[in-house]
């Protein structure tokens, strides 16, 4: 009655789950995982609100030399980052009918099409003509994109992480918390990047 | 008998709370600067009207609680329940509603006194292409104001007067409508006369303007209300309101003698303010 | 106290002036974020499991991480005054331009280590909010409704809710700043197109709910305080209840009030006029709540319950005064200037520090085990009243004939309230002494307290005193409305279980 630890064996991984109240730790887990969601949500929302104030108030928005922003490989990246969404969704499914190879093998190519996506914007960033500095477009479109693919880059780093856990025996035994929210932030960071989309790119009167 | 007894002394009670609040509040002029602007005198008694409203709340409330602790105060070891009520919700009721009313009865009055006080071009940085002209015709008044702008940057105030005179001091005729330019060339700054009861930060890139009437000679002080770094606080300027016979002299004996790098200035400024 | 002492004479006499700046950018900043938010959160940390029945915050790794960010990022706030350049000098706010101009010319300048503090800071303050809204809504011992909650648990909900909600608009604000610092864009730099304005409101966003973060636990704690001071329930314990939501809500509506001066338009001015004043309806309620709660009932004056009682008479102070600011055409004369040190020194001193001494005495034997020296508490009690009204009270009429904020010198005129200030403020550093003294010598050697010694309500005073390790060696189950003072059983007896 009296340890910290929870009731099952003390592996560092277990241990590493949210505890607490025994039981219903699982749900418990998830709804603070989504709470800090919301609040990284904020965070875009507070960039989003900065990008529409400021082009709001500015005439030539899109920096010299610029006509307008290209659709293409930002498209393409859009549609494979979509996808990758539910190609998590049935990695999930899979994992909790207990297929854990396929769970493995869909797992694996959500962070490949992550990665793809990533690799195109950094193609994309290479290939632009303004930078960080030229004028408040090249300053929010870096910050925005930026800060987004920091995100990418972190979700592919967790679902790593799961990938290599779901080699461990008994790993899914009390539950996997950390599937579900490593797909949850997957799924944010697609949300995030469809409204990006659409004010970064989409938006260009 | 006992019940009327009680009635009368609350009575009394409240009747001397709204005599010393009302009091109070005539007290309040004095606490203030003296006014120099028609603005002036609305601002107070705006704020005798507050100290009135809040003086009576916070009389009221604590002779409440300073009747409790002198009247009510438990036997040292009487742990038992004060009274058991836990709520009334009439009680609840009038103190949301009350409350509220008297809070949008002081914002209809602030909004009154606002509309009073003209302000233009406060959220239009200058490389939106709004040509200031339109927004000042539906202000304008009829006796022409007299314009000057007001130029400030770290640490220092500088006033461009029509005829491209510069001064480092604020000559206003008395009881002639002023536009006042302000513009900063570096970082935020605030324009603030206390006599005037106005104050406004001034934005770099901006070009806002305050337009008012002085009405009481006098000699006041100007100071940068907005925090700008450094020399913040050596950031004052005179200001003087003189009769208009006197402010055309000033002006007209500072036409001789301004300097060559004023002038520069002055003629790189009117590029902005009248483009 | 340096500036106050600053502050003594109309000259500068002292310090010079770029530190005098660094002296007031750094006191704001640490006594918010480094004082009343860690010191609040720590309270609640504690007390929020005992009062709901838990034996834990419902992520205590996480917990352990939010605390362990503070120290550092507080070092490297402080070590920031041993830069060449010396620490962060335009104000608590940081507004731009004046804050990207780096007049240093450094790249590790006080300015940036500030930003970073503070977002570490707020990285911290995250991770503490999700974990107590969490905790609140899903660790509840059996029983305990969501209207059988003690207010302060009420309280901290609503302000861990503001923080998580809020906090991430302060923090892009100051991601644009670092880039505009340390990479040269032109987010708020005027000459290049960038706004100003747009840092203010993304600033005041979160720095206007932020207060209500302070002030809604303190709140709390009057509530927790003042019912078993008075042997009565808390009137009127539902409203109060949704008041503190009331007010969360109310405080997200507001911020432009911090900019009537500034580059907004008159319609906004006027627009956030109107919610500034109904911020005082729910805020008003409480008031009215604890006022009816002292009115024929039967009071102990121990020192908790006087500094909740001063506390309650300062905010109401502080209250109306703001009500008053609220009032655009005021604002525009008193705006900037000390009238608002004075109104906002009323709140974060009188109310919010005043009551977390009061929480200090309150929850002592609880924390600690054993009693404070009560004689000691009145004298620190005194001390701080008369104290703190000396030196906040003259700010008032300081702001009112224009002496304006952030100024280290200034008109002979206003010599002699500065003198009054100054000497209220020694006299509030000297009153902290009797209060350490008081509290290092109790907690080694004072009387050993029973589990309940001021026979109140609430499910911290069934436990021992201190609480084992796991706050409670049987989870209780709650059968009582919340301060429920008519019913002895409800907090009767230093050991009697619950039903």
């Amino acid at each position: 009655m009296r340890t910290h630890k929870l009731e099952q064996s003390g592996n560092w991984w277990e241990r590493l789950l949210p505890s607490g109240q025994g039981d219903r730790a699982q749900e418990r887990g998830i709804f603070g995982f989504t709470t800090f969601l919301l609040s990284e949500t904020m965070v875009f929302a507070s960039f989003f609100v900065a990008y529409l104030y400021l082009r709001h108030q500015t005439t030539n928005w899109l920096p010299p030399g610029v006509p307008r922003m290209e659709l293409t490989r930002p498209a393409i990246n859009t549609a494979v980052l979509l996808g990758s969404s539910f190609v998590i969704y049935f990695a999930e499914h899979a994992l909790k009918h207990h297929q854990i190879r396929k769970f493995r093998w869909l797992w694996l190519t959500t962070s490949v099409m992550g990665t793809f996506f990533l690799v195109g914007q950094m193609q994309e960033w290479k290939g632009l003509s303004f930078g960080l500095n030229t004028g408040l477009f090249g300053a929010t479109f870096y910050l925005l994109t930026g800060f987004h693919g920091l995100h990418v880059f972190t979700g592919i780093c967790l679902q790593f992480i799961m990938f290599i856990r779901s080699f461990i025996p008994g790993n899914y035994r009390i539950g996997h918390f950390g599937v579900t929210v490593t797909a949850l932030f997957w799924h944010f960071v697609d949300i995030i990047w469809i409204i990006l989309f659409s004010l970064l790119y989409l938006w260009q009167a | 008998m006992r019940n009327f007894f009680q009635n009368l002394l609350l009575g009394a009670s409240v009747a001397m709370l709204i005599i010393a609040s009302y009091w109070l509040g005539q007290q309040a002029y004095s606490w203030m600067p003296i006014q120099a602007t028609a603005e002036a005198k609305q601002v107070d008694h705006l704020f005798s009207f507050l100290v009135t409203v809040g003086a009576f709340i916070f009389f009221g409330v604590v002779s409440i609680i300073l009747y409790s602790l002198i009247f009510h105060r438990a036997a040292r070891d009487d742990y038992s329940e004060g009274h058991p009520a836990r709520g009334n919700w009439q009680i609840e009721a009038l103190w949301i509603v009350i409350p509220t009313l008297l809070v949008l009865w002081i914002a209809f009055q602030s909004y009154q006194i606002y509309q009073q006080l003209n302000f233009q071009g406060l959220n239009l940085p200058i490389l939106v292409d709004v040509p200031l002209e339109d927004t000042a015709k539906s202000k304008e008044t009829k006796p022409l104001a007299e314009e000057i702008a007001v130029v400030v940057k770290q640490w220092a105030w500088s006033f461009h007067y029509p005829n491209n005179i510069v001064s480092d001091t604020l000559h206003l005729p008395v009881n002639r409508t002023i536009r006042l330019v302000f513009y900063s060339e570096d970082v935020l700054h605030g324009f603030y006369v206390p006599e005037f009861r106005i104050k406004q930060d001034i934005i770099p890139n901006r070009r806002i303007i305050f337009t008012f009437t002085p009405l009481r000679v006098g000699k006041y002080r100007l100071r940068d209300s907005q925090f700008s770094g450094k020399n913040f606080a050596l950031m004052e300027a005179d200001v003087y309101v003189e009769p208009s016979t006197a402010y055309s002299q000033w002006l007209a004996h500072n036409n001789s003698q301004f300097h060559d790098y004023d002038k520069l200035q002055s003629t790189k400024l009117a590029a902005i303010f009248h483009h | 106290m340096l500036i106050r002492a600053e502050l003594v004479t109309p000259e500068l006499n002292l310090v010079n002036r770029s530190f005098y700046n660094s002296l007031f950018t750094m006191h704001g900043t640490i006594m918010i974020f480094l004082w009343i938010i860690p010191s609040l959160s720590g309270l609640a940390n504690y007390l929020v499991p005992l009062m709901i029945g838990a034996r834990d915050m419902a992520f205590p790794r996480l917990n352990a991480m939010a605390f362990w960010i503070v120290p550092p990022a507080g070092l490297l706030l402080l070590s920031s005054f041993f830069l060449p350049g010396g620490s962060a000098q335009s104000g608590w706010w940081s507004y731009p331009p004046l804050s990207i101009q780096n007049p240093s010319g450094n790249i590790l300048n006080g300015q940036l280590f500030w930003i970073l503090a503070i977002i570490l800071l707020g990285i911290s303050s995250i991770m503490t909010a999700i974990n107590f809204v969490t905790t609140i809504v899903w660790m509840r011992a059996p029983g305990m409704t969501f209207f059988r909650m003690p207010i302060f648990v009420w309280t901290v909900l609503s302000a861990q809710i503001l923080q998580l909600f809020f906090l991430p608009s302060l923090t892009g604000g100051l991601i644009l700043l670092l880039f505009d610092l340390c990479f040269g864009t032109p987010f708020f730099r005027p000459s290049k197109g960038g706004d100003p304005i747009l840092y203010q409101h993304m600033f005041w966003f979160y720095s206007h709910p932020t207060v209500y973060v302070w002030a809604l636990p303190a709140f709390g704690i009057f509530s927790e305080i003042i019912p078993a001071f008075s042997r009565n329930p808390l009137f009127g314990y539902r409203s109060v209840a949704v008041a503190s939501l009331g007010i969360a809500l109310f405080s997200a509506l507001v911020w432009v009030h911090h900019m009537f001066t500034s580059g907004t338009p008159n319609w906004m001015r006027m627009l956030f006029m109107l919610t500034t004043m109904l911020v005082a309806v729910p805020t008003g309620v409480k008031v009215l709540a604890w006022t009816a709660t002292l009115w024929r009932s039967k009071l102990h004056l121990e020192t908790p319950m006087l500094f909740a009682l001063a506390g309650v008479v300062m905010f109401l102070f502080a209250g109306i005064t703001g009500v008053m600011l609220g009032a655009v055409p005021f604002d525009l004369h008193v705006n900037n200037t000390h009238f608002i040190v004075g109104h906002f020194h009323y709140i974060v001193y009188n109310t919010i520090t005043v009551a977390i001494f009061g929480a200090i005495y309150f929850w002592f034997p609880k924390i600690t085990g054993r009693m404070y020296a009560e004689g000691w508490g009145k004298i620190h009690f005194w001390l701080t009243l008369i104290a703190a009204n000396l030196t906040f009270f003259p700010l008032f009429p300081l702001g009112l004939q224009g002496m304006v904020r952030r100024i280290s010198s200034y008109n002979p005129e206003y010599a002699k309230w500065n003198f009054i200030a100054s000497l209220g403020g020694f006299l509030l550093g000297i009153s902290i002494l009797p209060f350490i003294a008081n509290i290092v010598s109790s907690w080694l050697r004072g009387i050993p307290a029973t589990n309940n010694p001021w026979r109140a309500t609430g499910l911290e005073w069934i436990t021992t005193s201190p609480p084992p390790r796991e706050n409670f060696a049987e989870i209780p189950a709650v059968n009582f409305p919340p301060y429920s003072y008519g019913q002895p059983q409800a907090w009767a007896g230093e050991n009697s279980p619950q039903e």
